[in-house]
């Protein structure tokens, strides 16, 4: 008994040396051991020892793109108890608040267009030779979430978890759970987990039946109720330390989407297949649109698998933070993601850590440009920017700071590009000349301070 | 697939049994600024704006998403 005593006494201790988050004491962890022999629990005295910590994570982000554009202001918090034995709870809050406009989907002309706005109760033009941007685009966003973290055994770990967001005309409610199990004096560390979502769009007027036309103002024929989309996610990680200053990591993921994958808002041109311009309606109607334009329709599933590695190495106070993704679906889009972070400290407890980041997509097999009059509707189609084919540069530099009371402090200004390109194969008549994909600019600029108590 | 992935796995497992550290030796990959993910907000917030500009998402973690914004 004495040396089956000793013996969970010495795990505990050798478990609270090792373990990195751990702040347990010594007398603790054997209370701790002697409770769990006993097969009694740990003492409330001995609870009382260990002050309960708190983490409080915030920052006031500002987002905003350029040609007025989408802005966004986010205030973010997330907030974390640790409790005795490595349990920690986190609660995490956003609100954003966006507004600005959207591209619509429709292309650009040599005269101005009027089109229906999203929610088919008033119409927006659009000037000649201007990509058509639907200025409704102002929401508020508040989302939560939390999650449990829990040790199992004496290298396991679980966590379980809940998310949920509510915007005007999108819910989005699911659950996560992901269990962690340490290898090789806790240098390896496996991972797996799932997530589920179920998500309901409910946009102003209906959710539009794909490939129908905009319909003059008030006329809600080709609209639908509420509709449903389901996410599934898989994820399987490894994490392996190397060396005292280098960990790696490498992850497989899964993610099945299904059910209303549209985007409710977007739209795109019905043109002629000679000139390439929108077929304008004759005679052009007092309350509605003055050209034709269907509303998008996308695959009702989509199946994403994803690799991601991240290796960080410290090098005499420098650490240099690199990953790559790849990603690619059934919606045939490839793209591939190369991110660069390298902390420089700045006097004993600054830093400068510049940012570089690479990202790369090739079109969904469904994008197109535009919709051709008198040819067969294709089954799918969209002129989303964002399932085209386009790279994006961020790069930007973050300085952080410690406060007088020794928090922490950062500031962060990125600049981020899209440049895009339509597929040379869709382009017709007119449409050559014209700037159908322009490029986005947006700057990011976050504040963020974290306190401990 | 998934079988590949998973004796993919095992083989980078049982290379990896002869790498690492002693748990004395752990000073510098214990610091803040070597964790794998250094700061929580930060990367919530890229995968929030990329996930509403682009066509993939996830990777890190879970793929996100729970907005109307894509």
């Amino acid at each position: 008994m004495a040396e089956d005593l000793a013996a969970v006494a010495a795990v505990a201790i050798e478990d609270t040396e090792m373990s990195r988050r751990s702040e347990r004491s010594i007398s603790t962890a054997l209370a701790a051991a002697t409770c769990s022999l006993l097969g009694t629990g740990v003492p409330t005295a001995v609870d009382a020892q260990e002050e309960p910590t708190w983490d409080f994570n915030t920052s006031l982000l500002y987002y905003g793109e350029d040609a007025d554009r989408v802005q966004e202001l986010s205030l973010k918090a997330i907030i974390s108890r640790m409790f005795a034995d490595d349990r920690v709870l986190t609660f995490g809050l956003t609100i954003d608040g966006l507004t600005g406009a959207s591209p619509s989907g429709a292309i650009p002309l040599d005269g101005p267009q009027t089109i229906t706005n999203a929610s088919g109760n008033s119409v927006y033009t659009v000037p000649a030779g201007q990509l058509p941007l639907d200025d409704e685009f102002r929401d508020t966003r508040v989302a939560i979430t939390t999650n449990w973290q829990q040790p199992f055994g004496d290298s396991s770990q679980v966590n379980l978890g809940f998310s949920g967001s509510k915007e005007y005309d999108y819910l989005h409610l699911g659950l996560s759970a992901s269990v962690s199990r340490d290898f090789n004096k806790r240098n390896t560390t496996v991972s797996a987990g799932f997530a589920i979502a179920s998500d309901e769009n409910d946009p102003v007027g209906g959710t539009p039946v794909g490939l129908t036309s905009v319909l003059d103002i008030g006329d809600l024929s080709n609209r639908a109720g509420k509709r449903d989309k389901d996410v599934l996610d898989f994820i399987l990680g490894v994490s392996q330390v190397i060396s005292r200053n280098l960990v790696v990591q490498a992850n497989y993921s899964f993610s099945n989407e299904s059910g209303y994958l549209n985007n409710p808002y977007k739209i795109l041109s019905v043109v002629d297949g000679t000139t390439g311009d929108t077929i304008g309606r004759v005679p052009a109607p007092a309350g509605g649109p003055s050209h034709e334009f269907v509303f998008e329709n996308r695959p009702d599933g989509r199946t994403k698998h994803s690799v991601y590695t991240q290796a960080k190495y410290y090098m005499d106070g420098k650490v240099l933070d690199a990953s790559y993704r790849y990603m690619t679906d059934d919606w045939e889009i490839d793209s591939h993601t190369v991110d660069l972070r390298y902390r420089w400290p700045v006097g004993n407890a600054n830093y400068l850590e510049p940012h570089f980041r690479y990202y790369t997509q090739s079109e969904a097999e469904f994008y197109r440009l535009s919709i051709t009059d008198g040819a067969p509707l294709p089954m799918y189609a969209s002129s989303d920017y964002r399932l085209g084919n386009f790279d994006a540069i961020t790069a930007g530099i973050k300085y952080g700071w410690k406060t007088r009371n020794d928090n922490d402090m950062s500031v962060r200004l990125e600049l981020y590009q899209q440049s895009g390109s339509v597929p040379g194969g869709q382009i017709i008549g007119n449409q050559a000349g014209r700037d159908n994909y322009p490029d986005l600019n947006a700057v990011i600029l976050q504040f963020s301070y974290r306190f401990k108590k | 697939m998934k079988i590949f992935l998973a004796i993919g796995i095992l083989l980078l497992c049982s290379g990896c049994s002869s790498m690492g550290v002693e748990p004395w030796e752990r000073d510098i990959l214990a610091k803040d600024e070597m964790q794998l993910t250094t700061d929580a907000l930060e990367a919530a917030t890229d995968d929030h704006i990329y996930f509403s500009k682009e066509a993939s998402s996830g990777g890190r973690g879970f793929g996100g998403g729970g907005c109307g914004c894509n």
